[in-house]
């Protein structure tokens, strides 16, 4: 264990904060709120709201990154920066693997919303006779 | 805003009532009876010992690695137990329920077990073994062993280390009590979709698994950060990276994948609870939600946790091998980066877990050969024992046993797990006994790898060796039983049986299924010999005290300090110059060097604040299983003030003064199984002398 001191203010990281948390949580619940409000309000097509979406949790993310977790290329802060490279594999195969089995996925199995219709009558002329 | 729930339900009691309690279930009767029993035996035994004081001050609100790990691995031995009477009740039933003329017992129309309870039995034994009983174990052993191996005092957060401690133990307790309070979930381990959802699965047991898992999500991604932070700057002087004992770095890789997947589960379950809560539509059919956004946000999890369970047990191996070879481990480089190399290639190989699952011939070839990928890195680490064990001077101790044997499964299992890489053949076996017999391979190569490390390092953390002699009995029963389960159930799978079947429509497969009862009998027996093996080491414990080194061929940095470990670790932070530090000093004639002076020591604080946070989190999940609404408030509330009052507490550590280290020293050295020295220190830990 670093001797280190107990009172949280005489931190570095949090005198040169300044009051960049308070704009990190303010910021971050206007965008939640900002989400929240175009989905329950159907704003848009789904493809147009998916894409309003990941935008949004893009700029959420920055916002992090910058105003909580400090992050900057000054000359203490940049190998913190640069341990986002973890990022890129990660986001390559979860969201870029997960999107392409899920374009895979709809071509084979989402195919209700044109031949269900013409074939509901059909199937209920069965049934029925 | 809240979804609507159909039967009772009160302000003050939530859904919970008098006909929740199982009273006329003989079964949970008799569990809950034993249950009670043991505790009235526990309690009093304490009392009669007089050890309420010890209890509170030296376990229940300590900071110590060593015993938050000790702490960690009982909750996961307790938790194994119960995982292991599911596995009986389930193999039991299997064989009493075959064919249409099997006899019904307990209103059960075949066997003894309805398929309600069948279902939560199975559900009950995955959540249990993987989350709170191999993730437990594992989890407790690196707590122990890490900070040692790089010469640390503790770990980089001791408090958070606690607190992770107590959320695990909450999650394990929540599992306990829907024995007793409700029910369990019966929508498998992995929740199949969309039987976990509220229309179909209307009662608590969901809720049940669902907060469980949370809690004990949550308690591991603090563990792994706590252990990052600890690997990356607690390091001794000279610790280099190219110095770090290997199964530091198996901790590192399995930690990286914790921090970077556990978050995963976290949020995938919190989606689960708001369509069960407040009636979001992630996970259902239609309104905008998608079954398969659930399969695939778990298992990529999922597929890592395998991983995370499977690094640590590669790391124990790694540290036997060359101690029982006499030659340091082959290939040290190549090991570090088929660690990072699991760890790296875990991302990318989850969609495996749902081959079957309509995805794109393309997507299933891609998953195909990244999940055959593992088995390059995997290969070189066998490669390497192989080398390792090549013309060295092999003694089978009872640790090298367990090693040994668990190589055997590395191989069954990874040959088997190489037969489901391939999409085309997982078409065949998906959802059959030969994966159930796969998967258990693996598990049981990291059961393996436990018992060889919990023999390994026994005398290092309670100063005597485990007695060898039923210690050997319990390896051959246990290898025993094993092979008498499994060999049936691959070629049960292998005839196309079924997973998680209450009845057996096919009399030809009741042989094979009484010769898995057989095997689980043995199983049962060879845990007669492993408490047989713990008494009397115990009872022999001054026979068989354990000096420094108590193997005599160590190699690492734990080895350096005494048996039992004090709580302060090393007098004096050791210098390291070797890899293989302590065979380094050895070889040097330097191993019994005194230091010249000693320094003070900087130490952690006791507190009982993660106890409660702990205890506040089991009261907070009882509340949302069983919709309590003031009790979630109330919890709630506490959770987030303890917290805020904690951040003000500025008396968190102490300094042990040199003189006083020098005198603890000085007692440990020349009284070997002497008294009891840190009684008169402030806010001393007795450093485990008298063995328990």
């Amino acid at each position: 264990m670093t001797h280190t001191t107990d009172n949280a203010w005489q931190h570095p990281e949090v005198q040169l904060a300044g009051g960049g948390y308070v704009v990190a949580y303010v910021v971050g619940l206007a965008l939640m709120g900002l989400a929240l409000w175009l989905v329950r309000g159907h704003v848009g097509s789904p493809l147009d709201l998916g894409i309003a979406m990941a935008a949004i949790a893009a700029v959420a993310a920055i916002v992090q990154c910058v105003l909580l977790l400090h992050m900057n290329i000054s000359e203490t802060q940049i190998w913190h920066t640069v341990a986002l490279v973890l990022f890129i594999p990660l986001f390559i195969l979860a969201l870029g693997l997960s999107s392409w089995m899920f374009h895979g996925l709809y071509r084979r199995t989402m195919m209700m919303t044109v031949p269900h219709a013409a074939a509901a009558p059909t199937q209920a002329a069965k049934t029925g006779g | 805003m809240l979804v609507h729930i159909d039967g009772p339900w009160s302000p003050l009691l939530g859904r919970l009532a008098l006909s929740e309690i199982p009273y006329t279930n003989p079964i949970l009767v008799g569990t809950f009876i034993f249950a009670s029993l043991l505790a009235v035996v526990l309690v009093g035994l304490v009392s009669y010992l007089g050890l309420w004081r010890t209890l509170w001050r030296d376990w229940l609100t300590s900071v110590d690695h060593k015993k938050i790990g000790i702490m960690y691995i009982l909750i996961g031995l307790v938790m194994l137990f119960r995982g292991f009477i599911d596995a009986v009740m389930m193999r039991t039933q299997q064989a009493l329920a075959v064919g249409p003329h099997s006899p019904g017992y307990l209103n059960s129309l075949h066997g003894y077990l309805t398929p309600y309870h069948f279902g939560q039995i199975y559900t009950a034994h995955g959540t249990i073994m993987i989350l709170f009983a191999a993730t437990p174990l594992l989890v407790g052993i690196m707590n122990i062993l890490v900070p040692l191996q790089i010469g640390a005092r503790d770990m980089a957060y001791p408090y958070l280390n606690a607190v992770s401690l107590w959320l695990t133990a909450a999650g394990a307790a929540l599992v306990m009590a829907s024995l007793f309070v409700g029910n369990f979930a019966h929508a498998g381990w992995f929740g199949i979709v969309p039987v976990m959802e509220l229309p179909y699965s209307p009662g608590v047991g969901v809720d049940y698994w669902m907060w469980a898992f949370q809690l004990s999500s949550i308690g591991t991604t603090l563990g792994g950060i706590n252990l990052l932070a600890t690997i990356v700057k607690m390091r001794a002087p000279g610790m280099t990276w190219g110095r770090l004992p290997i199964f530091t770095w198996a901790s590192l890789s399995a930690n990286l994948i914790s921090l970077t997947t556990f978050p995963v589960l976290s949020v995938t379950l919190a989606l689960l609870a708001l369509d069960r809560y407040v009636g979001t539509h992630f996970y259902t059919a239609g309104l905008g939600g998608n079954l398969m956004l659930y399969n695939d946000l778990f298992w990529i999890w999922g597929h890592p946790e395998v991983y995370f369970v499977i690094l640590p047990a590669f790391g124990m191996i790694s540290e036997i091998i060359p101690t029982f070879s006499e030659k340091p481990l082959f290939g040290y480089l190549g090991m570090v980066l088929a660690s990072l190399g699991i760890a790296g290639v875990s991302w990318g190989v989850w969609l495996h877990h749902f081959f079957t699952m309509a995805a794109a011939p393309a997507v299933n070839a891609f998953f195909s050969i990244t999940t055959m990928a593992v088995g390059i890195p995997t290969g070189v680490k066998v490669f390497n024992w192989a080398f390792t064990m090549f013309r060295g001077r092999l003694r089978f101790e009872l640790p090298m046993m367990w090693a040994v044997a668990a190589l055997f499964f590395l191989l069954v299992g990874g040959l088997t797990g190489m037969m489901n890489a391939f999409a085309t053949n997982d078409y065949m076996v998906h959802n059959s006994v030969f994966v159930v017999a796969h998967f258990h391979m693996m598990l049981l190569l990291i059961v393996y790898a436990i018992f060889g490390g919990v023999n390994y390092w026994f005398p290092k953390v309670f100063g005597f060796r485990l007695e060898q002699r039923f210690g050997k009995w319990f390896f051959w029963l246990f290898t025993a039983g094993t092979a008498t389960v499994f060999i049936p159930m691959f070629a049960l799978g292998f005839m196309g049986m079924t997973r998680r079947l209450d009845y057996v429509p096919f009399p030809q497969w009741g042989p094979f299924l009484d010769a898995e009862v057989v095997g689980i009998a043995i199983y049962v027996l060879s845990a007669v010999f492993l408490v047989a093996q713990l008494y009397v080491s115990f009872r022999d414990r001054a026979a068989n005290r354990a000096g420094l080194d108590a193997w005599e061929t160590s190699r690492s940095l734990e080895w350096m300090t005494h048996s039992p470990v004090p709580f302060y670790n090393f007098a004096v932070t050791p210098q390291v110059h070797a890899r293989d530090e302590r065979a380094w000093r050895v070889e040097h004639g330097v191993d019994g060097l005194r230091p010249e002076r000693y320094e003070d020591i900087h130490m952690p604080r006791n507190t009982a604040v993660p106890l409660w946070l702990g205890a506040l989190s089991f009261g907070l999940a009882f509340g949302l299983v069983w919709r309590i609404w003031w009790l979630v408030e109330v919890c709630s509330a506490a959770i987030l003030a303890l917290i805020v009052i904690r951040s003000f507490d500025h008396d968190t550590d102490y300094t042990i003064p040199a003189k006083d280290v020098e005198r603890m020293e000085r007692a440990i050295r020349d009284v070997p199984s002497g008294r009891r020295v840190s009684g008169d220190l402030p806010d001393g830990v007795p450093a485990l002398r008298e063995g328990l």
